[in-house]
C-alpha cells in the first residue's frame, strides 16, 4: 500500500486511518501523480487546528493537524470533503515541486503569504477542474484579502484559477504585479 | 405671480374633503382600541413563531413583520388619548369573546411542521380582515375631523398590503401537493368561521353593517 | 403555542447542526499554548495565513448569533403578559423587542449576504446555542441584561473586530456592513441599559440579580478569555461603544476582569484535559 497514515489508530478523534489512506490514494491519482507513489501522512490528532504542510517531497511526507481534516459541524469526526480539499492542495503542490519545469523554490525557502495564496488558487483551480470541490468564492475572497478588492485582482485570480502550465515565476509575477496596484 | 392679497378659498378647488363621517369620537376610539388589541396579539404571535419556524426565509420575514404590527399597535396606542380616552388600556381589548377564541385558534400551531397553518392564519385570514376593516374605516370616517386616524390608516394599510403579499407568496411556495392545499384550506375555513362569528376584527359592523349579529361558530351549533 | 420555548426546540432546517457546550468542554484536544493565548497571531489580520478562513468562521458565528438574537427577542414579545408585574413585560418594552426582531432579521440578511461574499454556505459550521439560552430567563429584566447588555455587548465587540479586519484587508463590503450593524447594536445595548434602570428603579434586589446574571453571561461569552482589552485580543472590548450603550467605566472594567478570569479557568481546564489525554495515550507532548 503506497499510503501510510500515522497514527494507525486514533484515540482523541473518531478518525479511521484506512479511510484517510483511501482518500489520499484517490487524490494521488486525481492530481496526476503515478498511482504507486508512496505518500506518508502524519495527523496530529491532539490539535484541533488546521495547519497543513509538506514536510518532504522525496519521499512525499505530509503533515496535518487534526482540525484540518475534521468535520466543521461535528467535532472530532473525520470529513472526507475537508481531507480532499486540504490534502489535495498539498499533493498538487507536491506535483508542482516535482516538476522541474515549474521551478519551485526549495521546500525550506520561505514564501510570502500573498504568493502562497496565489499558488493555492492555482492548485485548487486545477483540482476543481478534476471534479473536486473548488469553493471558488471562498478562494476568491482569500485572494482578494491579499491582493485587493479590485477588478485587477479579480482578473489576476481568474488567470490563476483557470490557469494551466504556469510556472512558479508566473505565480509570483501575477501576485506581485497585482499587489503593486495597491500601493 | 398671483396677487398675494387676493382672497382664496380655504379648500382648493381640487380638495373635495367633507365634514360628515360615519363615526363619532366614541365609536372611533372603540374601533381604534380593538385595532390596537389585535395588532398586539399579532406581533406577539409573530415574534413567538420566529423560533418555531425552520424555513429560514419565513423566519426572517416573520421577524420583520413582527415589528410592522408592533408599530401599528403603537400608532393606535398614541391615537387613543387623542380620542378622549386618557386610559388607553381601558379600550384596548377584543370586541367580544369570539374574537378571543379566534386569536386562541390563530396562535395554537406551534410545531415546526405547521408553518403552513401559521401563515394561513395570518396572511389568508387575519390580514385580509384587517385590510377590510381599515379600508372601511378609511372610507367612512370624516376626512376633515378624523385626519390623524386617516393618516395612520394609510401608513398601516401600506404595510398590510405589503405583508399580505409577502405572506401569500410564502404560502404559495410551501404548498407542494393536494394534501398541502387541503391543509391550508381546512385551516383557513376553521379560522374564517371563528372570525365571522366575531363579526370582524372590530366586532359586528366592522365593515359596515351595524345591524349584523354575531354568528355562532359552526362547531358550537348543535347537530 | 406555549410560553418559554426550550433551546432544544429551536426550529432549523437540515443544514444546521448543533453542538452543545458540553461536547466542546469534554473535547480532550488542546490548542498549543503559543496559539491559544490572546497574542498577535490570534487577532484576525490579513497577514495571518488563515485570516480569510478565520473571518469566514467568525462571520458564520455572527450569523448564528443574529438568528438566535432574533428568536430571543421574538420570544420576549410572546412569552410575557403585558403589564408591569415582575413576570410581565410593559407594552413599550415589547415594542422595543419587536423593533429588535426587525433589526436582527435584517442582520441575518446582511450576514447571509456577507457569507456569500466570503464564500461560506449557510450551516457550513456548527451552531452553538448558548446565546439563545441566555434569552430564556423567566424574568424579563434578567433576559434583557443577559441578552441586550451581555450578548449584544459582545456583538459590539465582534462587529468592531470584523470592521477593523475589513479596513486592514481593504474589504469595502464587509466594512460597510459591519459599520451599519454596529450602529444597531449600540441601540440594542442602550435599550437593555435603559430598561434595567427603569424596571428595577424601586427593586434593588431584582437589579442585583439582573446584574449578577449579566456577569455570568458575560463570563460565558468571554470565549475562554479571548475577549479582552489588549490590542491583540481577537475580540476587543470596544470601550467607546460600550460607553455609548450606557455602560459605566466600572462596568467595562469589570467585564475586562471577568474575561481574564475566564481565560485563566479555561487554560487550567485545558491543561487538565491535556494531562488526562497524555496519561491515556502514553504520549508526552
Amino acid at each position: 500500500m503506497p499510503v501510510r497514515v500515522t497514527p494507525e489508530t486514533f484515540s482523541m478523534v473518531n478518525y479511521d486511518s484506512a479511510v484517510i489512506a483511501a482518500t489520499v490514494e484517490k487524490l494521488i491519482a486525481d492530481v496526476g501523480l503515478p498511482t504507486d507513489t508512496p505518500v506518508s501522512l502524519e495527523v496530529d490528532e491532539r490539535v484541533p487546528l488546521g495547519k497543513a504542510e509538506i514536510r518532504s517531497v522525496d519521499p512525499i511526507e505530509l503533515f496535518v493537524e487534526g482540525g484540518a481534516i475534521e468535520d466543521a459541524k461535528r467535532p472530532r469526526e473525520f470529513s472526507s470533503e475537508a481531507a480532499l480539499d486540504v490534502v489535495g492542495r498539498l499533493l498538487m503542490e507536491v506535483r508542482d515541486r516535482l516538476d522541474p519545469a515549474f521551478g519551485a523554490p526549495p521546500l525550506d525557502e520561505e514564501i510570502t503569504v500573498p504568493v502562497r495564496t496565489a499558488w493555492e488558487i492555482y492548485a485548487v483551480g486545477r483540482l476543481s477542474r478534476r471534479g473536486h470541490r473548488g469553493q471558488r468564492q471562498r478562494r476568491l475572497y482569500a485572494f482578494r484579502t491579499r491582493h485587493g478588492f479590485t477588478d485587477v485582482a479579480d482578473a489576476a485570480f481568474e488567470s490563476l484559477w483557470s490557469g494551466d502550465g504556469l510556472c512558479f515565476a508566473d505565480v509570483v509575477r501575477i501576485s506581485e504585479s497585482t499587489r503593486q496596484m495597491l500601493r | 405671480m398671483a396677487d398675494p392679497k387676493k382672497p382664496r378659498a380655504a379648500f382648493a378647488p381640487w380638495d373635495r374633503r367633507e365634514l360628515p363621517g360615519v363615526f363619532d369620537v366614541e365609536e372611533s376610539a372603540r374601533r381604534v382600541g380593538t385595532y390596537k388589541w389585535i395588532e398586539m396579539r399579532l406581533f406577539e404571535a409573530l415574534g413567538g413563531w420566529v423560533a418555531t419556524v425552520p424555513e429560514l426565509d419565513v423566519k426572517l420575514r416573520l421577524g420583520t413583520h413582527c415589528y410592522h404590527h408592533a408599530w401599528h399597535a403603537e400608532l393606535w396606542h398614541k391615537r387613543l388619548p387623542e380620542l378622549r380616552e386618557m386610559n388607553p388600556d381601558r379600550l384596548t381589548g377584543p370586541p367580544n369573546e369570539n374574537m378571543v377564541a379566534f386569536v386562541a385558534a390563530l396562535t395554537e400551531p406551534e410545531a415546526p411542521e405547521l408553518t403552513i397553518e401559521k401563515l394561513v392564519g395570518v396572511y389568508r385570514v387575519l390580514i385580509p380582515h384587517k385590510i377590510a376593516a381599515y379600508t372601511y374605516h378609511l372610507n367612512n370616517t370624516s376626512t376633515i375631523t378624523d385626519a390623524p386616524t386617516i393618516r395612520s390608516l394609510k401608513f398601516v394599510l401600506q404595510d398590510e398590503f405589503d405583508d399580505w403579499r409577502d405572506g401569500e407568496m410564502m404560502i404559495q411556495s410551501l404548498l407542494e401537493n393536494a394534501e398541502d392545499v387541503e391543509r391550508a384550506a381546512a385551516h383557513q375555513a376553521r379560522l374564517e368561521q371563528l372570525l365571522v362569528a366575531a363579526g370582524g376584527i372590530a366586532g359586528p359592523g366592522t365593515i359596515g353593517d351595524p345591524w349584523a349579529k354575531p354568528l355562532e361558530p359552526e362547531a358550537e351549533v348543535p347537530a | 403555542m406555549k410560553h418559554a420555548l426550550p433551546v432544544e426546540e429551536l426550529a432549523r432546517d437540515e443544514r444546521f447542526v448543533r453542538v452543545e457546550l458540553f461536547t466542546r468542554a469534554i473535547d480532550p484536544r488542546t490548542v498549543p499554548d503559543d496559539r491559544q493565548r490572546a497574542g498577535p497571531r490570534i487577532k484576525i489580520t490579513p497577514d495571518r495565513p488563515d485570516a480569510p478562513d478565520a473571518a469566514r468562521v467568525l462571520m458564520h458565528g455572527i450569523f448564528m448569533g443574529e438568528l438566535q438574537a432574533l428568536e430571543g427577542a421574538g420570544r420576549t414579545c410572546w412569552d410575557f403578559e403585558t403589564g408591569s408585574g415582575p413576570q410581565e413585560a410593559p407594552f413599550e418594552l415589547k415594542l422595543n423587542m419587536a423593533r429588535q426582531c426587525w433589526d436582527e432579521a435584517r442582520h441575518c440578511e446582511i450576514s447571509v449576504k456577507l457569507g456569500e461574499w466570503m464564500g461560506t454556505e449557510i450551516g457550513e459550521f456548527a451552531e452553538a446555542t448558548f446565546l439563545y439560552e441566555a434569552a430564556c430567563n423567566p424574568d424579563p429584566v434578567l433576559r434583557l441584561t443577559g441578552v441586550n447588555r451581555a450578548l449584544e455587548g459582545l456583538a459590539i465587540d465582534v462587529f468592531n473586530t470584523m470592521r477593523e479586519f475589513a479596513r486592514a484587508a481593504g474589504d469595502p463590503v464587509l466594512e460597510f456592513c459591519e459599520d451599519w450593524m454596529l450602529a444597531d447594536e449600540v441601540t440594542h445595548v442602550k435599550m437593555g441599559s435603559d430598561w434595567l434602570r427603569k424596571l428595577t428603579e424601586d427593586d434593588p434586589e431584582r437589579r442585583q440579580r439582573a446584574l449578577e446574571f449579566q456577569r455570568v453571561v458575560d463570563k460565558l461569552f468571554s470565549l475562554g478569555g479571548f475577549r479582552g482589552e489588549d490590542d491583540d485580543s481577537p475580540i476587543r472590548l470596544a470601550r467607546r461603544f460600550r460607553e455609548l450603550a450606557g455602560f459605566a467605566d466600572e462596568e467595562i472594567d469589570e467585564i475586562a476582569g471577568l474575561s481574564r478570569e475566564a481565560r485563566d479557568e479555561f487554560l487550567q481546564h485545558r491543561a487538565a484535559l491535556a494531562e488526562d489525554a497524555r496519561e491515556r495515550t502514553g504520549t508526552d507532548g
